[in-house]
């Protein structure tokens, strides 16, 4: 009996403790094990392999550092595809501190395929106001943003000559740690004016996405940083990049850490169904 | 070991560590952490919203090109600091007005449309789904969940024996669902955990790839 009233009170710096281990020692020496793509994150590598050499793949940054895990390697894993495809990219974003990650993505991706800004990808930023920055878009993209995010008019970006707004965008992807996110631009930019949309999503929201995913709002979904790895899974296996994969690195620590806390979860409940007539007794 | 010879790593690094002190108790540098977080936050936001929104936006066309009709936009923004002037203050009703009024004309019948309209589309049997046995399986599923959880939602009536047992089913399909989304949480928090480990350990000390 002590025993099982000493797991309900272990103190909860040891396991802070125990879950950094676990989390660290798959990181030193990883295990290896296979993580492969899901049918949702093989819709989304399907849509941007299947965009025309040229045109553009437009991706909303909707998140900020504090979601870099999960969102982050999505994006460069994304970026990788599109630019070994040829495809075009133009790269936007509601939420304003997320400007940082998606100019530090681009600059890292577009030198290992050695593209060309203003050619072959442009970053729009950031506009205040979710819904004349989507709705405005749908009828011209130089209504919301008459410049790009270094104040160059988007006349003078050749990559823009042909991309007037939605209709000439084949595929879009939300990558999405909250509102606005996806939620936004399929209210207003697919419902008005039929923008096929894919979302990568923080492993939080993701269980709010998949109704969307059920009705075929969404193309695709990307859910958290499991979501990242089977793209960068994908990204590999077709040989479009072979630079190190961030999220594919932490399935381990990810999956030991869950086998952890399911552990903990059973220990902790084992330890309350021995305990409790003691609890309510001492109660009365 | 491959320590990193920028600056901001070693800040990053710093700066993690004073927040993972929260973990042991409440202290004055996971304080001065949280702090110096917010206020980078706001100097950034306002930095960036004046360079790619007020100043293009407003201040060259208004004062460069003389495109007079922007002293609306800028006198209804200047409306909202009336909040500060008691005898004005009413002002801010002007902007407020205009912003709730475009949001909600905008976002009432998009919402409806995408939200609404097409999760019921989705949740009703269409033929379609006889293609396949699993296909039917899971959408019979779901659309016994879907009635079964509205009918716990409905508090207008009292419920009688049939009404009780789909709310009591709809009940284990809530419970499905919190489950689903409390797994997800967990698998979040790790990977932001994950995250900071990867910086510490790659970024910072070198010592993996």
């Amino acid at each position: 009996m002590k025993f099982f009233q000493a797991l309900g009170k272990i103190d909860r710096k040891i396991i802070f403790i125990i879950l950094s281990v676990v989390i660290i020692i798959p990181l030193l020496k990883p295990f290896g094990l296979i993580s492969r793509a899901s049918s949702r994150a093989e819709a989304i590598f399907n849509a941007v392999d299947a965009i025309p050499v040229g045109k553009p793949l437009m991706i909303s940054i909707d998140f900020d550092p504090g979601s870099m895990p999960e969102l982050y390697p999505m994006l460069t894993a994304i970026l990788r595809h599109a630019f070994a495809k040829d495809v075009k990219v133009v790269l936007l974003g509601l939420w304003i501190t997320g400007m940082g990650l998606g100019e530090q993505a681009l600059e890292t991706v577009s030198h290992e395929y050695n593209k060309v800004y203003g050619k072959d990808y442009v970053f729009l930023g950031w506009k205040s106001g979710v819904l004349p920055v989507v709705l405005g878009m749908g009828e011209d993209i130089r209504k919301a943003y008459p410049a790009d995010y270094y104040g160059t008019p988007l006349e003078s970006l050749p990559m823009m000559a042909n991309i007037k707004n939605y209709r000439d965008v084949p595929f879009f992807i939300s990558l999405s740690a909250g509102t606005p996110g996806y939620e936004s631009w399929i209210a207003y930019a697919q419902s008005r004016y039929g923008l096929k949309i894919g979302a990568g999503v923080t492993a939080v929201s993701a269980a709010d996405a998949y109704p969307y995913l059920q009705t075929g709002q969404l193309t695709g979904m990307l859910g958290g940083m499991k979501g990242a790895s089977e793209y960068e899974f994908l990204v590999k296996e077709k040989g479009y990049s072979q630079q190190s994969s961030p999220a594919s690195q932490a399935m381990d620590s990810q999956s030991l850490a869950h086998l952890l806390i399911l552990i903990l979860i059973v220990l902790g409940n084992v330890g309350y169904f021995f305990t409790r007539k003691t609890i309510s007794k001492g109660a009365k | 070991m491959n320590l990193a010879h920028s600056l901001w790593i070693w800040v990053g690094a710093f700066l993690t560590f004073c927040i993972f002190s929260f973990l042991y108790k409440d202290n004055p540098l996971y304080k001065f952490a949280e702090h110096l977080f917010v206020g980078v936050s706001v100097g950034y936001s306002i930095s960036i919203s004046y360079h790619n929104v007020l100043y293009p936006d407003l201040i060259v066309p208004l004062f460069k090109h003389g495109q007079l009709l922007n002293i609306i936009p800028l006198l209804f923004g200047l409306c909202y600091f009336a909040r500060f002037i008691p005898q004005v203050s009413w002002l801010i009703r002007l902007p407020m007005g205009l912003v709730l009024g475009f949001g909600a004309g905008a976002a009432i019948p998009a919402t409806l449309q995408a939200s609404v309209i097409k999760q019921i589309q989705g949740a009703v049997l269409t033929p379609g789904i006889f293609a396949r046995w699993d296909f039917f399986l899971w959408a019979l599923i779901s659309f016994i969940g879907l009635i079964c959880t509205v009918i716990y939602f409905f508090f207008s009536k009292e419920r009688v024996k049939s009404t009780k047992f789909a709310a009591e089913v709809g009940i284990i399909f809530l419970m499905v669902g919190f489950g689903a989304s409390f797994g997800y949480t967990v698998m979040a928090r790790i990977s932001l955990l994950i995250g900071r480990f990867q910086f510490l350990l790659r970024d910072w000390l070198g010592i993996i790839r």
